[in-house]
């Protein structure tokens, strides 16, 4: 037994050490022409003679963080005690990540490492997340400012369209009224015909507007290479899209058939 | 009379006149907005790097200045180096770092600390006070002053950092608040104080000595900016040279999908303005082709009939523009604080900048819009066959 123990032993001191791996993000590997089983060398600073030499064990593709966007760096992953001993760190770490239990768990770990410790405090995970999307939720308000901006351009446009459409129908409803059609009913077809009009233009802008989402998407992605979705066509938008189009639609057209029933049909003819 | 007629013509339809102009004014706002914010980070940002003349700046090779926590040694040397070349006037060496200010009786105050060579300084104006000469002084911002409620002339205790395993705050130094300075590229919500960078150095420690952050260059008058970065970036490979124009295009492409945005909005606004005009006075004309036919009859020229109905949609599109205008400086400034929200940004950065050019860019393309837009009506009503429509009118 002992001889054998021994023997291991020497045989582990025989062995080389084992190499260093780390892994690098897609960016760094298509930039650099990287393959898993490369070698690199790292160095902390670019002033340093001596570095270490490692070899690409895994690419690693990025999460959708929003956070992240603007930044053209790259990242590179390695072994905590690797990445302390390269830049002279010491046992130190910028931060834990800790597992508790649930959300009771949560308060009563924050609350006994923020009493307990000095030089650092303990956060919630997603008051973490707030704090980092700080620039996503800018962006985001500045979108729905602009949103709102373009609904009112919208609806003045749809509402001129609209007015103009109906009025063009001056002498249809002239003559309809002479034959003896009643308002109402000129009133119910110039308001059904503004809503087929309205519908046929929101189904035609959803399609426009999923295609440009597509396009906006593959734009932006291809651009800050990341897998974060831009724009999203959901069915709320849709929705809010369709009933605001036809509501207006329907609107203008009431509005511009009651004009037009209120004059009288010879006047709606010139003469 | 020309004039006299158009004006008639879009008094005729009041209401419908007077919601195209609204659409040509929302379209216009938006244009005006999306040239201001095309143009306005750009000129505000490039006003900032030249607040103070500095051409060049040095920072750890591969990154943007203060965008790691990199930080370049052997600085005193690069500093005689760079100093040594008569092209270059000034040498300004800037080293950043994170300061807890105490307040008894609160908590630490977080501060952004720059440590700099007062004389030659470029990061920040003295608002009153004087500079920081001495190693134990410091000027602060409006916003440090007032979290900590000293005045000038009072003794700030300020650490670098804390060191856990001794259970003590790190590099700490007894400093008098001297002047009260604008911080140049800070956000307003950043309590900042620069001091000797001599004494920062020695707070850091080991990890600090002889390293600085930045330096930025102010070239000689006349000296060929581009040369001297050569010349840096020759002599000095540790860091990466940045020129304002290179700085210009590294926000030009973080901040690309702002200007794309402006472009697509601008053009999709210049559209819908488009679209009015010439749907309004399409219609307008429709309805008119009889006294359009008649006028001809009577012997009006061609150019008279498509120079009114240009002037129809010429002046939808600059009432339009001349209501929007006012309406898009009003939104920019709306749009300009959501965006100044940004965590980190300098406070002298605008996103939506007002310059008369832009009020005249988007003014021309609307009047150009314009022109166009009343363009195919107006060849339509010059080229009625006369007879023709005057029969069917008669007819209808």
């Amino acid at each position: 037994m002992l001889h054998l123990a021994l023997a291991l032993t020497l045989l582990a001191a025989a062995q080389p050490p084992p190499e260093r791996t780390i892994a690098v993000d897609e960016r760094l590997a298509a930039d650099l022409g990287l393959r898993v089983g490369d070698r690199v060398v790292l160095r902390a600073r670019p002033e340093d003679a001596e570095g270490d030499t490692v070899r690409i064990a895994a690419v690693t593709r990025r999460g959708a963080d929003p956070s992240e966007i603007a930044r053209d760096d790259y990242r590179v992953r390695l072994h905590l005690g690797q990445l302390q001993a390269l830049i002279g760190y010491g046992d130190r770490v910028d931060r834990f990540a800790v597992a508790t239990t649930g959300d009771s768990g949560t308060a009563a770990v924050l609350r006994r490492v923020n009493d307990a410790a000095f030089g650092f405090r303990a956060y919630r995970s997603r008051d973490v997340a707030v704090e980092t999307s700080r620039t996503f939720a800018v962006v985001s308000r500045f979108h729905r400012a602009i949103g709102v901006i373009t609904i009112v351009a919208s609806a003045i446009f749809l509402l001129c369209i609209m007015l103009l459409k109906v009025e063009e129908r001056r002498r249809d409803v002239a003559a309809l009224r002479l034959l003896g059609v009643s308002r109402a009913s000129v009133v119910r077809s110039v308001v059904l015909e503004a809503a087929a009009v309205a519908l046929a233009g929101s189904a035609l802008g959803v399609g426009i507007g999923w295609v440009a989402s597509a396009i906006v998407n593959a734009h932006y992605q291809g651009v800050y290479r990341t897998p974060l979705v831009f724009s999203l066509v959901t069915p709320g938008v849709v929705t809010l899209a369709v009933a605001l189009s036809v509501t207006l639609g329907v609107a203008a057209g009431l509005l511009a058939a009651l004009r037009l029933v209120r004059t009288p049909p010879l006047a709606l003819l010139g003469r | 009379m020309i004039a006299a007629r158009a004006a008639a013509s879009l008094l005729r339809h009041r209401a419908r006149t007077a919601l195209a102009v609204l659409g040509v004014a929302v379209a216009a706002a938006m244009l005006l907005d999306m040239i201001m914010l095309a143009d306005g980070m750009r000129a505000s940002f490039r006003a900032m790097l030249d607040v103070r003349g500095f051409q060049l700046r040095l920072s750890p090779r591969g990154t943007l200045p203060f965008d790691t926590e990199a930080t370049i040694g052997g600085a005193g040397e690069i500093a005689r180096l760079l100093r040594a070349n008569p092209d270059i006037e000034t040498v300004a060496p800037v080293l950043g770092a994170a300061l807890h200010v105490r307040v008894p009786g609160t908590a630490d105050v977080s501060v952004v600390g720059l440590g700099v060579e007062p004389a030659v300084q470029g990061d920040y104006a003295l608002v009153r006070g004087r500079e920081a000469a001495r190693p134990d002084e410091l000027v602060a911002n409006a916003l440090l002053l007032r979290r900590t409620r000293a005045r000038l002339g009072d003794t700030l205790t300020v650490a670098v950092g804390y060191d856990p395993q001794l259970r003590t705050a790190r590099g700490t130094r007894r400093l008098v608040v001297v002047g009260e300075g604008r911080f140049f590229y800070l956000a307003a919500d950043q309590p900042a104080a620069a001091l000797p960078i001599a004494t920062l150095q020695a707070m850091g420690g080991p990890e600090r000595a002889d390293r600085v952050s930045l330096f930025m260059v102010r070239a000689r008058p006349g000296a060929d900016v581009e040369r001297v970065r050569a010349w840096i970036a020759e002599r000095v490979p540790r860091v990466t040279v940045l020129s304002t124009a290179t700085a210009m295009a590294a926000v030009d492409q973080r901040l690309s999908y702002f200007r794309q945005l402006a472009v697509i909005l601008g053009a999709v606004s210049l559209v819908v303005g488009f679209l009015l005009v010439t749907t309004l006075v399409t219609v307008s004309v429709n309805e008119r082709v009889g006294e359009i036919a008649v006028l001809r009859a009577i012997g009006v020229a061609r150019s008279r009939v498509v120079r009114q109905i240009v002037l129809e949609g010429l002046v939808l599109s600059v009432a339009g523009a001349v209501v929007g205008l006012g309406l898009g400086l009003v939104t920019a400034r709306y749009l300009n604080g959501i965006l100044k929200a940004f965590p980190g940004l300098p406070a002298s950065i605008d996103f939506f900048l007002f310059q008369p050019r832009d009020a005249a860019a988007a003014l021309g393309l609307l009047v150009v819009t314009g022109l166009v837009a009343g363009a195919f009506p107006a060849w339509r009503a010059a080229s009625l066959p006369i007879a023709r429509t005057l029969r069917q009118e008669a007819v209808a």
